[in-house]
């Protein structure tokens, strides 16, 4: 069922070996982090749950261990001190001793777990945990007092989380049971079925919107626009607030003319949409080698803060409200 | 409430370009060791030899009150300076002359609130002190009563277990070799902790010699019901006389600054200082003789209560503030009625109350790691509270010793805000923002409902339970009605070592502890758990002792109780008792609290040999040990094992339950027998933010991962620095999963902040969230420190031992240690300026 839903959502433009979403039974979510006292994923006290798996590939991703549907060795280089227990357990031989640290054989690689359960240090782990309703529930509970006091809740994020939606739905209905607040945070990539689940249970969607142009979408991103605003509308129908959260990328979508069409298009589908712009940093850098990915922004640079004004500024004369996060 | 807005008051500018001069001259003053108080106690000792002990030390009070150099600085609107220099540091011979003649003699003098910095002394001052210590060092028994008491009583063995032996205990009063002055064992709080009293000040000092001496024509006439036909009598006859003695002699030092102020002002060229320097004069010929007029004359008497009980005790002076908002209050309200003040005079007379608190410093000669509180000199302030019927005290006074605070940015005082669910959102942010501003730490919150009820228990009633403060380090104490002892401190750690090894200390090479077997033959965790209970109840029981025999002979020194008899005089006047022997209402106290430090670190390490020897039979008992007698070397891969084991302050079932096993089992044991001296339940203290780094020096590698000589947990329910990787909910879960305030004095919290985490006005929202949970489920005391650039240091050179430094970055938070070389050097060069 899940990888029928992902195949009707992804029109072909990615290669479909990297879905092998059959060894994922639903609602159970691939989860790979799950952060309390999250202060920056909606309104109040928060634990945000991470879904591993993204269709997207923004350059800019801060989160890269988000985008594989599978679970990867997350490699720590900071904490590694070289001992070699590690290479010495791997049934795959996967693993050699380089430079400044160990190299993982990505292709090699089965994900077994031998190396993480013999590293000492913790500079190995595994990302992406299959994990039921009621173990992530679980989890949440504890800080129920916090939600309660500050109007917090529960965030879902990703990754996207649209690929994910049954158990999005059957965590957010357990939510709204508790009486938590949630919020779902999606790049608004999935089909309409995937869309309508999640907000089924949904108080607030943080809808990511990166770009005006459907043919900048395919390029960069490696995946259509027209879904994306599909998905937009119906939150809109649905009657869910959304916060239309824009990543300012230097030089791939804050030209003023895209701004200013991002600004319309919203404005067009969302009237009273909040938009808050998320400044570009690069501090996800150095989680790309923990996978094995190599980061290709490294030459841009921050945005200014004109240029962030600049940029709320085009949503405000358009009538949208926005803000800028810190 | 005042007509006075918020607006107004969080727009006051403290820092006016006079408190901004003065404090530049105190920040560029080199420090000075200040001798003449010394000088003049000495003096007036060797005059009154013959009279009693308690006139004696009224006597030695007014010589220094009477004869001391004087200092009004130009600018200063609030007068009282401890010494001739803008930056003195005073000290007596008399307590501890062995030290400072050690100090004269190496050259080198340290002041309690530095580590760093010497201080510099006159040549003249130098060859004074050297021959003011000589003296005392003559005079003086060769012998410590309590050392001589105790092994008469207990024997030799016990002293193998004290603070500067065996450190099994911790505290300033459990030491073997204390400098024998003019006392033989000066404990924390020889005469107890003497406040800046609300009482004192509103009734005026006349009033109380006034008490006294019809106290004495009553005795004289009638003889006296609570002492008659005892030595009690004289005692008493005599402790009034030196009441009197004290108090007039405190009136006359404010009238010299009257006096000195009023010949400033006849040669004062500048007609507004003239008349500031005339209305110094004014308020110091009225207080503390009588009540205060106005705002101006209450701050000033405060200034001058603070001084002149810090003067008293030079070795030991701690003298908290207390209830600020509640004593200044009526004067600010009635000012503002009368449009005699606005906020921005009021918050300049605090900001110059503020720079006069601070410049109080007094040298320090006990070793390092040996110090209690280092870097503080705890003139604690406490904010807010509630009344008998439960209503919000918070003021406009309470909003304005915040900004103070926030904008003068000096280390101490210290603010503490009574949190109740009642107060004002807005104030909770105020507070939230004044700490961010302040660079973290100040103020912290403390459970008034939770306070009261801690007095409730131990039958005070209601009218006197809901006035206590803050006051020394984590302690709290009722204004003016009992008596607030030192802590004599069990380091739970340590006990935990001795158990593991059969009660031998390997350091020392000695049998400290009784046999409880070799851990290394147990075959389930409730053995090891078993030892280490019948090892703390061993100490427990010599501890109690020790304490009540080392109290026996510092009474016999004498009590310094002049001025604090005064401040207690309620009841200390109708008992004839200083407070430390009983006089208070509320004495339970006296005896000093029993302590226990380490908790967490203790919990940590059981948690640890449970999982990983019993559980999970990953390592053995005798492999662990082994690792921890070679501290780690060649072990390097089990410590990590051991790192890596549940860990107190995530949220962590398995983990939290051990602590809450063990907080439940070590209560049970310290109090399993009632205090001798009150015949009540031994009050409980759990401190740690100060001692833990001297005990930490004594206790070898652990199987919760340390490494030998670390220092222990910093704070009574803080987590382990690294060890909470789930952030702060999971930490307040962790810490109030049982009722452990309600038992526990200073079970306090401390959290770690980066400043930008809280960047936002809804970011310091969620943190206010925070206090109140923390308060909901019934924490006690939490403050939340930003870290400092020498942290995020640490933190690049040992990363280990920083996993829970949470920093903001961009769009979001990470902790700091995951983030690349760069971005961290980055981060550490934009915090913020340091405190002086």
């Amino acid at each position: 069922m899940a990888k029928e839903i992902l195949a009707a959502a992804w029109d072909g433009v990615l290669p479909k070996e990297t879905l092998r979403m059959e060894d994922l039974p639903q609602p159970r979510g691939r989860v790979f982090n799950i952060q309390r006292y999250s202060l920056d994923d909606g309104p109040g006290i928060r634990t945000t749950v991470f879904l591993k798996g993204c269709q997207l590939r923004c350059p800019w991703c801060s989160n890269p261990e988000s985008q594989s549907f599978e679970p990867q060795i997350l490699y720590r280089y900071t904490a590694c001190k070289m001992c070699g227990a590690c290479i010495a357990v791997c049934p795959q031989g996967a693993v050699t001793m380089g430079a400044d640290g160990i190299d993982i054989d990505r292709a090699r690689c089965a994900v077994c777990g031998e190396c993480a359960a013999a590293c000492v240090q913790g500079a190995l782990k595994i990302s992406g945990e299959d994990m039921t309703v009621e173990q992530v529930f679980k989890v949440i509970r504890r800080d129920a007092a916090y939600y309660e006091e500050s109007g917090g809740g529960v965030t879902c994020s990703g990754g996207e989380i649209l690929a994910q939606a049954d158990f999005v739905r059957e965590l957010f209905k357990k939510c709204r049971e508790a009486g938590y607040h949630t919020c779902a945070d999606t790049s608004g990539f999935g089909t309409a079925e995937a869309m309508e689940k999640v907000l089924k249970f949904a108080d607030l969607v943080y809808f990511d919107l990166k770009h005006a142009d459907d043919g900048w979408h395919l390029a960069n991103l490696a995946v259509p626009r027209d879904v994306i605003i599909r998905n937009l509308r119906l939150c809109a129908l649905r009657g869910v607030p959304v916060v239309i959260r824009v990543p300012l990328v230097p030089g791939q979508n804050d030209s003023e003319e895209n701004l200013t069409a991002m600004a319309e298009l919203a404005k067009s589908i969302v009237p009273r949409a909040q938009v808050n712009i998320l400044p570009y940093h690069k501090y996800g850098e150095s989680k790309y080698r923990s996978v094995g990915m190599e980061y290709t922004l490294s030459h841009l640079r921050e945005n200014t803060p004109e240029e962030l004004e600049r940029a709320a500024a085009v949503f405000v004369e358009c009538g949208l409200e926005c803000t800028i996060s810190k | 409430m005042t007509s006075i807005s918020k607006e107004e008051i969080k727009s006051v500018q403290v820092l006016t370009p006079r408190l901004q001069k003065l404090k530049k001259e105190w920040e560029d003053a080199e420090p000075q060791v200040y001798v003449d108080d010394s000088l003049l106690f000495t003096q007036s000792w060797k005059e009154t030899e013959g009279l009693p002990v308690d006139v004696r030390w009224a006597k030695a009070l007014e010589k220094r009150l009477l004869e001391c150099p004087l200092l009004i600085r130009d600018g200063e609107l609030i007068v009282g300076s401890l010494s001739k220099f803008i930056r003195g540091n005073g000290t007596l011979c008399a307590m501890k002359p062995h030290e400072i003649l050690t100090m004269a003699e190496s050259g080198k003098f340290d002041r309690k609130t530095s580590d760093i910095s010497s201080t510099r002394i006159d040549p003249a001052d130098l060859e004074a002190l050297r021959a003011d210590a000589q003296y005392w060092i003559e005079n003086m028994p060769k012998v410590s009563s309590v050392n001589a008491a105790v092994e008469l009583d207990m024997g030799c063995e016990v002293f193998d277990l004290l603070f500067d032996r065996g450190m099994v205990f911790e505290g300033r009063g459990v030491r073997y070799k204390m400098d024998r002055g003019l006392f033989q064992n000066y404990s924390a709080y020889g005469g107890g902790v003497a406040q800046v009293s609300v009482k004192c000040i509103a009734n005026g000092l006349n009033y109380i010699i006034d008490l006294c001496s019809a106290e004495r024509e009553r005795m004289l006439r009638e003889g006296d019901e609570n002492s008659r036909g005892t030595a009690q009598f004289m005692r008493k006859y005599w402790l009034l006389k030196a009441c009197i003695i004290s108090c007039e002699a405190f009136i006359k030092y404010a009238r010299r600054h009257a006096d000195l102020a009023r010949e400033m002002a006849k040669t004062e060229t500048r007609t507004a200082r003239r008349e500031e320097l005339l209305r110094i004069a004014r308020a110091c010929e009225r207080v503390p003789a009588e009540p205060p007029r106005d705002f101006f004359e209450a701050v000033q008497c405060v200034r001058l209560y603070h001084l002149v009980c810090w003067k008293e005790s030079s070795d030991r002076p701690e003298v908290p503030i207390g209830r600020l908002d509640q004593l200044l209050y009526p004067y600010y309200e009635k000012d503002v009625t009368e449009g005699k003040i606005t906020a921005q005079a009021a918050a300049e007379l605090l900001g110059a109350l503020w720079l006069k608190i601070r410049e109080c410093e007094n040298l320090v000669t006990i070793p390092r790691e040996q110090r209690a509180a280092p870097g503080s000199l705890l003139p604690n302030i406490t904010l807010c509270g509630t009344d008998e019927n439960g209503n919000d005290l918070t003021n406009d006074i309470s909003w304005l010793v915040l900004e103070a605070m926030a904008q003068i940015k000096l280390s101490e005082p210290a603010i503490y805000v009574r949190y109740n669910p009642n107060m004002d959102s807005e104030f909770l942010l105020h507070a939230l923002e004044c700490n961010r501003e302040f660079g973290g730490g100040n103020p912290a919150f403390l459970n008034d409902v939770l306070g009261t009820q801690r007095y409730l228990d131990r039958g005070v009633p209601l009218s006197d339970a809901c006035n206590w403060n803050a006051s020394g380090c984590l302690g709290y104490h009722l204004d003016s009605l009992e008596h607030m002892g030192g802590g004599h401190n069990i380091s739970q750690l340590k006990v935990l070592e001795l158990a593991l090894n059969d009660g031998f200390d390997k350091r020392t090479g000695k049998q400290l502890g009784p046999h409880t077997g070799d851990v290394r033959a147990f075959t389930g965790f409730e053995q090891v758990l078993d030892a280490y209970c019948a090892q703390l109840d061993y100490f427990t029981k010599m501890l109690r002792r020790f304490k009540m025999i080392s109290w026996g002979t510092e009474i016999a020194d004498g009590p310094m109780s002049g001025l604090r008899v005064a401040m207690q005089y309620e009841d200390c006047i109708p008992a004839g008792l200083a407070s430390r022997e009983g006089g208070a209402r509320y004495p339970e106290g006296r005896a000093a609290w029993l302590g226990s430090r380490g908790l967490v670190d203790l919990a940590d390490t059981m948690t640890a040999i449970k999982k990983l020897v019993f559980d999970e039979k990953k390592t053995t008992m005798a492999e662990l040990l082994d690792a921890c007698d070679r501290n780690w070397q060649g072990y390097e891969n089990l410590r990590s094992l051991c790192l890596g084991a549940p860990k107190y302050g995530n949220d962590d079932d398995y983990a939290d339950e051990v602590y809450d096993e063990l907080s439940t089992r070590v209560p049970e044991i310290m109090q399993q027998d009632v205090d001798p001296l009150t015949g009540k339940k031994p009050m409980l203290f759990i401190g740690a933010a100060a001692g833990h780094v001297g005990i930490g020096k004594a206790i070898g590698a652990m199987p919760n991962g340390r490494m030998a000589g670390t220092p222990t947990c910093d704070a009574a329910c803080s987590v382990s620095p690294g060890c909470d990787v789930n952030g702060p909910t999971a930490a307040i879960n962790s810490a109030t999963n049982g009722e452990y305030s309600r038992e526990y004095a200073g079970y306090a919290m401390n959290m770690k902040f980066s400043k930008a985490l809280l960047n936002t006005p809804e970011k310091l929202r969620q943190l206010a969230f925070l206090v109140r949970v923390f308060m909901k489920r019934g924490g006690w005391h939490i403050q939340f420190n930003i870290h400092s650039r020498e942290e995020l240091l640490d933190a690049r050179a040992h990363p280990e031992d920083h996993r829970n430094l949470l920093v903001r970055v961009g769009g979001y938070s990470a902790y700091f240690i995951d983030l690349p070389p760069g971005l961290q050097a980055e981060i550490v060069n934009r915090t913020m300026h340091e405190l002086i």
